[in-house]
C-alpha cells in the first residue's frame, strides 16, 4: 500500500499529463505484479462497488471520532470530497507495518459488501487502525468508488505499453470490457504475443469524433467525406463470438444485455467474430423517436414484452470493425462501409437492426441548408467521417467530426447556489436558474456547472457569499440578481423542477453582466422548446422505408 | 443584555447572529465598541480612538483618528497604515485606564506584537482575541490565556477537517521540498502572507541549502523581527532589473503577486503555498500548485475549543469565520455560545 499511497499523492500533486505518464511508468516497473493489475483495474474505470453506503460510512465515522453527524456532512460540505473528509477526520497514528494493495484491498474492500453492518462497521475501524495518514486518502477513495487520478484509459495504455514494448490499442483491447483482477494479469496485459491470440469477446476503444469548429469547408472537398446524420442515442458496439453467443457495450464498456434483450435477438443471423459500432435509438413503426423516450428504456433491467412493445429501439449500425474475427480497423472507412452495406443485406428486415444513411450533397454550402432539418428529424446534426480513415481509439482530430446544430439559447436567473466538489470545493460553482413564469415568479427549470471562466466562478463565489437569503441543507438561496445565458440541447417536461420543464445539457454560454433579471427569459419560451420535441416524437416524426430508414434524404 | 435577530430572514433557515449589548462592549456598525471608554476594537471607516489587536490589514485599517496597540505591533502598524499615524502603544501585561475601562494588551501568539485585548468595567471582563493561535510559534510571543466573563473568539479554521501538525514537521517539508527543486536545478517559490506568515516560514528555513529571496513586500518586517528576537537567515530582497541565479535558491513572495508579471522570472520554479487553508485538497488544486503546506497563524479546531474552554467565560460570541458550526458545536455542550452579528465569512486572501 505504500508505494500506492506514493503513487496517488504524486499524481495528485502532479499538474502535467506527461509528468503523470513517467510516475506511472516508475510504479509499473518498481511495484509488485498483485498490486499494478489492481492499479490498471481501477485506473481502467473499475470500482469495487457496493462495498458501503456512504450514509452509513459517515455514521461509523461519527460515532468513532465522537463528532455529531451533522457536523461530519458540515465538513463534507467544506471539503467537498468524502473520501477526504472521512480521512481528514478519522486521523491515524498507526506504527503497524504496511501490507500490499493487494492484501489491503482483499481484507478490508472485499469483504464488506456482504458483510451485516456490525461486521462492517469492526472491519472498518480495524482498517483505520491499520493504515497510515498517507494511506487513508487512496484507501477511502478506492472505498468509496470515486477514483481519479487525472490518468485517462488512454494514459494508462501508453504507460503500460512504455512498460511492457507492446502496442497501446493491443493493450487498450486487452483492457477493454469487464474483466477481474482474478483472471487477468499483469503479465497477460503485457504479453508481447500477437494479437489475434486475444479473445474476440470484446469491444474495442471506441472511436470519438472531434467537435468541427471550423468552417466545413476547410475540410476540403466534399467527394472526401462520408457524412451521416448524428444520431441521439446511446453508442454501442454490438459483438457475436464464434460459439454463436454476442453482447451488446456501451461506450462506459459496460454490457447492455439485459437492457435491451431485443437486439441480442439479431445475433443467430449475423457472422460469427462480429464488431459492429452503431447507436441504440427508440424506434417506432414511424421511425425514429426522441431521446426521452428512450430514457424510459434506459436503467431498466430484463424489461417485459409490454414496454418492449410500447417503448421498442433499434441498433442502428454505422461501421464495421471485425467479421469472421477478422480487424478491419485499419481498412478506409469507405471500404468497412461497403461490407457493412453488404452484410446487412443479408440481414431479415422484421430485426430491430438498421444501417445509418448516408447523405450526399454537391457542395458543402447545400450540405449546410440540409443541416438545418436537424432538429425536425430529431437528430443532432451530421457526423462527417473522411472516407479513407482508419477507426482509431478515443478521440480523433482531422478524420471524424461532429457538426452538431446550435443549441437553444436562453437567458435565465440564478436563484440558489451550492459548493462545488474537486478542485471547485469550497466554491460556490453549481448553479440553479429560473425564468419568469406567467404569475411573474422564477421558477427553476435547470442547474448548471460548467462554462465560466475560474475569475468568474470566484467572482460569482463572492456575489454568492455576500448575497445568502436561505438555507436549504447544502443549497444557497441567493438575491436574484446574475443572468447568464444558457446553452441546451433541448427541453422536456419533468417532475424534476417546479416548472415541470427540465433542459438536456445546459451550460453557462456566458455571463449576460449587461442584462437585468428582468430581461430574463419566460417558461413559455422554454415550453416551445419542449413541445417542438413532443411534436418530432408523437405526431408527424420522420418518414421512413420499410426498413425504418429515413426517406427524406 | 438584549438579543436582536435579524429581521427579514426565515430564522430556522440562517444561522441567526446576535448583536452585543452589555455595558463592557455593543456591537456597532465600524465594530466593536467599548462605551465606558469611549473607543473601537479593530474598527472600519474612521473613528477617533481606535484600539488594534494587531497589524494585518482586516484589523488595523488605515483612516482613525488615534491608535493603541502592543509595543511590538506598533512598528509593523506603521508600516501597514502610514508612518505619520497617530499611534501609541503598550507593553504586554500592563493595564491603563480609558475611562471607566481598565484596558490590557495580552500575547495572542499569531503574528509578532499581535494582542486580546481584556477590556474590564465594573468588574465585568470581556476579552476580544482578535485573531490567535495557541500553538507553539518561535517568531512571536507565546499565545497567554486570559480568564474572563465573556470571549470574543476568532473562528477562521472552525471545522475539525482543520488539525495542526507541530510547525517544526512542516518546515523540514519545506525544506526537503526545497532541496529536492535545488536538485532538480529548479527555483522554490513559495508563497506566504507578507506580514507574519512569511517571517515564520524564513525561520524555519535551513539556509545551507542555498540563498534566500524575498519580495519587497516582505522585506521591510524583518529587521522589527529581528529586534524582537526571531532568527532570521540572511535574504536578498528580489528587485527590479537585478539578475541572480535563481535556479537553487528559495523566494518567498506573498500570494498576491502569483499571477503577475513578477513572478516571470522564476519561470521554471516549483510554487508552493503555506497555508491553513492547505489542509485541504480542493484549495490547493485550484490555484494549480505543486505544493500546499498546512502552515497557519490561526487556532485550529482543537486549538479553539480549548482556549474557549479554559477562558471560563461564561458568553462565548464567535466572529471572522463560518462560525455556524463551532457555535451549534458549543451549544450542544452546553456552552453559551452565539455568532457575533457582523461576523463576515471570512475568503482564503485573509491567511
Amino acid at each position: 500500500m505504500k508505494k500506492f499511497a506514493s503513487l496517488f499523492h504524486d499524481l495528485d500533486s502532479m499538474t502535467k499529463t506527461n509528468d503523470r505518464l513517467d510516475r506511472l511508468v516508475v510504479y509499473f516497473e518498481n511495484a509488485c505484479p498483485g498490486d499494478s493489475i489492481w492499479v490498471c483495474w481501477f485506473l481502467a474505470g473499475n470500482r469495487i462497488k457496493g462495498a458501503i453506503k456512504t450514509g452509513e460510512l459517515r455514521s461509523f465515522l461519527s460515532e468513532r471520532v465522537n463528532l455529531p453527524l451533522w457536523l461530519v456532512e458540515e465538513c463534507h460540505d467544506r471539503v467537498g470530497d468524502l473520501a477526504e473528509t472521512v480521512s481528514l477526520l478519522a486521523g491515524s497514528n498507526t506504527v503497524n507495518k504496511p501490507i500490499s494493495l493487494d492484501e489491503t484491498i482483499r481484507k478490508f474492500l472485499m469483504p464488506l459488501r456482504t458483510m451485516d453492518t456490525e461486521e462492517r462497521k469492526e472491519t472498518l475501524y480495524r482498517a483505520w487502525d491499520y493504515l497510515a495518514m498517507d494511506e487513508m486518502l487512496p484507501f477511502h477513495k478506492l472505498l468509496t468508488g470515486g477514483f481519479r487520478m487525472g490518468v485517462s484509459k488512454g494514459n494508462l495504455c501508453k504507460a503500460l505499453a512504455r512498460v511492457g514494448k507492446v502496442e497501446p490499442a493491443v493493450i487498450a483491447q486487452r483492457l477493454s470490457g469487464s474483466w477481474n483482477c482474478d483472471d487477468l494479469s499483469l503479465e497477460d496485459i503485457l504479453d508481447p504475443s500477437d494479437e489475434a491470440k486475444d479473445q474476440i469477446n470484446r469491444p474495442y476503444p471506441f472511436c470519438l469524433a472531434a467537435p468541427l469548429q471550423e468552417k466545413a469547408e476547410s475540410l476540403g472537398n466534399i467527394e472526401d467525406w462520408q457524412v451521416e446524420w448524428k444520431w441521439d442515442g446511446i453508442r454501442a458496439q454490438l459483438l457475436t463470438t464464434v460459439g454463436g453467443s454476442g453482447m451488446l457495450w456501451s461506450r462506459g464498456e459496460e454490457s447492455m444485455d439485459e437492457s435491451f434483450p431485443e437486439v441480442l435477438e439479431c445475433i443467430p443471423h449475423l457472422p460469427p467474430g462480429l464488431c459492429m459500432d452503431g447507436e441504440i435509438l427508440a424506434w417506432g413503426r414511424e421511425g425514429l423517436r426522441s431521446f426521452s423516450r428512450l430514457q424510459k428504456r434506459l436503467g431498466r433491467k430484463n424489461p417485459g414484452p409490454s414496454i418492449q412493445k410500447k417503448e421498442p429501439v433499434r441498433f442502428q449500425a454505422y461501421d464495421l470493425l471485425r467479421v469472421h474475427g477478422e480487424d478491419l480497423r485499419l481498412m478506409p472507412m469507405e471500404k468497412r462501409r461497403a461490407r457493412l452495406e453488404d452484410l446487412l443485406k443479408k440481414v431479415p428486415d422484421h430485426l430491430p437492426l438498421g444501417i445509418s444513411s448516408l447523405i450526399k450533397e454537391k457542395s458543402w454550402e447545400q450540405l449546410e441548408l440540409r443541416r438545418e432539418e436537424s432538429r425536425d428529424r430529431g437528430v443532432e446534426g451530421f457526423m462527417l467521417k473522411k472516407k479513407d480513415s482508419k477507426y482509431e481509439s478515443g478521440r480523433v482530430r482531422g478524420s471524424w467530426f461532429k457538426w452538431k446544430v446550435d443549441p437553444f439559447l436562453a437567458d435565465m436567473v440564478v436563484v440558489s447556489a451550492q459548493l462545488g466538489h474537486g478542485k471547485r470545493a469550497n466554491l460556490y460553482s453549481d448553479y440553479s436558474l429560473a425564468v419568469w413564469d406567467e404569475s411573474g415568479k422564477l421558477v427553476t427549470v435547470a442547474k448548471a456547472y460548467s462554462g465560466l471562466s475560474n475569475d468568474e466562478i470566484e467572482e460569482v463565489d463572492k456575489f454568492v457569499r455576500k448575497n445568502i437569503t436561505g438555507k436549504f441543507g447544502p443549497v444557497r438561496e441567493v438575491t436574484p440578481s446574475l443572468v447568464f445565458e444558457i446553452a441546451f440541447e433541448g427541453a422536456q417536461s419533468s417532475g424534476r423542477h417546479k416548472s415541470g420543464v427540465a433542459l438536456r445539457f445546459p451550460r453557462i454560454q456566458r455571463w449576460r453582466k449587461d442584462k437585468k433579471i428582468e430581461e430574463a427569459d419566460t417558461l413559455e419560451v422554454i415550453r416551445g422548446y419542449a413541445g417542438m420535441n413532443d411534436e418530432v416524437c408523437n405526431e408527424a416524426g420522420p418518414k421512413s422505408d420499410a426498413d425504418g430508414n429515413l426517406l427524406l434524404f | 443584555m438584549t438579543l436582536h435577530p435579524l429581521k427579514g430572514f426565515p430564522s430556522t433557515l440562517i444561522t441567526q447572529t446576535f448583536f452585543l449589548k452589555n455595558e463592557v462592549l455593543e456591537s456597532r456598525i465600524q465594530g466593536l465598541y467599548c462605551p465606558a471608554g469611549d473607543f473601537f476594537i479593530d474598527p472600519r471607516g474612521n473613528v477617533p480612538r481606535a484600539v488594534v489587536t494587531h497589524a494585518h490589514s482586516d484589523h488595523g485599517r488605515p483612516g482613525h483618528g488615534s491608535y493603541l496597540c502592543s509595543d511590538t505591533c506598533k512598528p509593523l502598524l506603521k508600516i501597514r497604515i502610514g508612518q505619520d499615524c497617530r499611534i501609541e502603544s503598550l507593553p504586554f501585561g500592563k493595564q491603563i485606564k480609558i475611562g471607566e475601562a481598565i484596558v490590557s494588551f495580552h500575547p495572542a501568539g499569531h503574528i509578532l506584537g499581535s494582542a486580546q485585548i481584556r477590556i474590564e468595567v465594573r468588574g465585568k471582563v470581556w476579552v476580544v482575541s482578535g485573531d490567535y493561535k495557541p500553538q507553539a510559534d518561535q517568531t512571536c510571543e507565546a499565545f497567554e490565556l486570559v480568564k474572563c466573563h465573556g470571549y470574543v473568539s476568532e473562528c477562521t479554521f472552525g471545522l475539525p477537517v482543520y488539525r495542526w501538525q507541530p510547525e517544526q514537521m512542516i518546515h523540514q517539508q519545506i525544506n526537503h521540498w526545497w532541496a529536492e527543486n535545488a536538485r532538480d536545478g529548479r527555483p522554490s517559490l513559495l508563497f506566504a502572507y507578507s506580514l507574519g506568515k512569511a517571517q515564520r516560514v524564513l525561520a524555519g528555513l535551513d539556509n545551507n541549502l542555498g540563498q534566500v529571496f524575498v519580495h519587497g513586500a516582505v522585506y521591510p518586517f524583518l529587521e522589527h523581527y529581528e529586534r524582537a528576537g526571531a532568527r532570521l537567515p540572511a535574504v536578498i530582497k528580489v528587485e527590479r532589473g537585478q539578475d541572480h541565479d535563481f535556479n537553487q535558491s528559495m523566494i518567498i513572495a506573498p500570494p498576491a503577486v502569483e499571477d503577475s508579471t513578477w513572478t516571470r522570472k522564476f519561470r521554471s520554479a516549483r510554487k508552493g503555498f503555506a497555508s491553513g487553508w492547505m489542509a485541504v485538497r480542493g484549495a490547493r488544486r485550484r490555484r494549480n500548485l505543486d505544493r500546499g503546506f498546512i502552515l497557519s497563524d490561526h487556532a485550529d479546531w482543537d486549538g479553539l475549543l480549548e482556549v474557549i474552554k479554559a477562558t471560563e467565560a461564561e458568553e462565548i460570541k464567535v466572529t471572522h469565520g463560518n462560525g455556524d458550526a463551532l457555535t451549534r458545536y458549543l451549544q450542544e455542550q452546553g456552552s453559551n455560545c452565539t455568532v457575533l452579528d457582523g461576523a463576515g465569512i471570512r475568503g482564503e486572501e485573509e491567511e
